[in-house]
């Protein structure tokens, strides 16, 4: 076999994986970011889950391709949060917070806050990396129940309990920033 | 239902993800139930309002660049006689760690020429019952990446003008056949501009549309004669795709927006075609 044979098709795989994968960069980011919280790492695992995809594009069979892709992402995510386990997932469940006396703050005094973004990336940010990712996916990305049980890989069922915790996480670490 | 069940469902009632029965069965509890009700309510509200809120990364400018960099780069190393590999990645061990199987390289090419030939056989056999389907399914991924590249490249059109009687002769001048043009804006589909296309071997006629903030390539060229058949419809990554054929024209719609929208859309141009 001489090599012009094997690199041909090759250069046209890249043409059509960047031309299916590449539009969905911005979610790829999104989802990173958010579970990195962290600029520089994103990029990097971003880039990083793109040469996994492209390595196994001959296992995408058409589809949906933000999904398959959103979930190389998210594992590669992973394998960087485990890794930097030692420092990253101790400082995500702070008890402080989480027992603090913040009953006293209304719903609707919630609401009134709710448009402060600056206010809800914090509070964002302090979720377990489960509730981080669930949220970007449903929010931002609008997807299903069905896609996000794919790239979260849990079970369809139950999506709507772990979306239901993370938003009730998410107003009680809002109530805790307000009555700070 | 009980307020507990309610409260329990109402993430999936609030995200439209129940089934009919279900939903139903909650909204009934919600009309007679006030308290649920205003839960509800608040929940919703909350939901939606920090769902707006949330800021979302867009990938810098650069990241594209240095991902396409390095999938070329990654083909570069997989050329046979290149045995090193130096992606700088986050994840990689010492490049020199992925040397320390020695027939590693020679074995991974027998196995890619076997593969080869197993893909070739398999192809060949299932080729001639899959053809209509995957030519369709190919054009499909041609005409998605066309859409998307007009939009992606500061290039949606070659002619930008609402004005049919300027993007028709335009097109006529540089296509050898003369698609026919129209006008939608009155129907909510206002036109854009025309632009030159190149997609199934050939020369092609995008004409584009505007559906709210939304844009629609139509991309059009000569039907072989007697070609007839249904429209189809197809959807993949979020695009639509609507194809008919007339006495002269292959149609092929490509857009985001709704497959409503779209048949709506071939609805409005095939009643506004002028007589040829």
């Amino acid at each position: 076999m001489s090599p012009d044979v094997t690199q041909r098709p090759e250069q046209e795989d890249v043409g059509s994986f960047e031309e299916v994968m590449l539009p969905h960069l911005d979610a790829a980011h999104n989802l990173a970011r958010w579970l990195l919280r962290n600029e520089q790492d994103a990029q990097d695992v971003v880039q990083e889950a793109y040469l996994r995809a492209f390595k196994s594009f001959s296992g995408f069979h058409g589809g949906n391709g933000r999904a398959w892709l959103l979930t190389i992402v998210r594992n590669t995510s992973y394998t960087l949060l485990k890794k930097n386990r030692a420092v990253d997932l101790t400082t995500t469940f702070d008890e402080e917070i989480h027992v603090a006396g913040h009953e006293s703050v209304s719903p609707a005094a919630i609401l009134e806050h709710s448009e402060d973004a600056e206010l809800i990336k914090e509070a964002m940010d302090e979720l377990p990396p489960e509730f981080r990712e669930i949220l970007a996916l449903r929010h931002q990305e609008g997807l299903s129940y069905k896609e996000i049980a794919e790239i979260a890989q849990i079970p369809p069922g139950t999506v709507m309990s772990r979306l239901a915790r993370a938003r009730a996480k998410l107003k009680e670490y809002l109530a805790a920033r307000m009555s700070k | 239902m009980t307020c507990d069940e309610a409260i329990k469902l109402m993430d999936g009632y609030l995200d439209g993800e129940l089934d009919p029965i279900t939903s139903q069965t909650i909204e009934q509890h919600l009309r007679g139930c006030q308290k649920c009700d205003e839960a509800y309510k608040t929940h919703s509200a909350l939901i939606r309002s920090i769902g707006k809120a949330t800021p979302y990364y867009k990938a810098p400018s650069g990241l594209r660049e240095r991902i396409q960099a390095s999938l070329r780069e990654e083909i570069a190393e997989r050329s046979p006689r290149s045995v090193s590999r130096n992606i700088p990645s986050l994840f990689q061990s010492k490049p020199s760690e992925r040397r320390a199987v020695p027939f590693g390289t020679q074995w991974s090419w027998l196995a890619l020429a076997a593969t080869i030939v197993l893909a070739a056989i398999i192809a060949f056999n299932l080729a001639p019952r899959l053809q209509r389907p995957g030519a369709d399914q190919f054009l499909a991924t041609q005409l998605i990446a066309s859409h998307v590249r007009s939009l992606m490249a500061n290039h949606l059109t070659d002619v930008a003008s609402s004005d049919q009687h300027t993007v028709k002769p335009w097109l006529d001048a540089k296509l050898d056949f003369a698609p026919a043009v129209a006008d939608l804006g009155s129907e909510g589909f206002p036109l854009i501009g025309g632009r030159l296309d190149y997609l199934d071997n050939r020369p092609v006629a995008a004409l584009v549309y505007q559906r709210r903030k939304h844009f629609i390539n139509l991309f059009v060229w000569p039907a072989e004669s007697g070609s007839t058949g249904a429209d189809k419809r197809i959807t993949r990554q979020g695009y639509q795709l609507l194809h008919w054929v007339d006495s002269d024209f292959n149609y092929w719609a490509v857009s985001d927006v709704s497959d409503n929208d779209l048949q709506a859309f071939k609805q409005v141009f095939e009643k506004q075609l002028p007589r040829r």
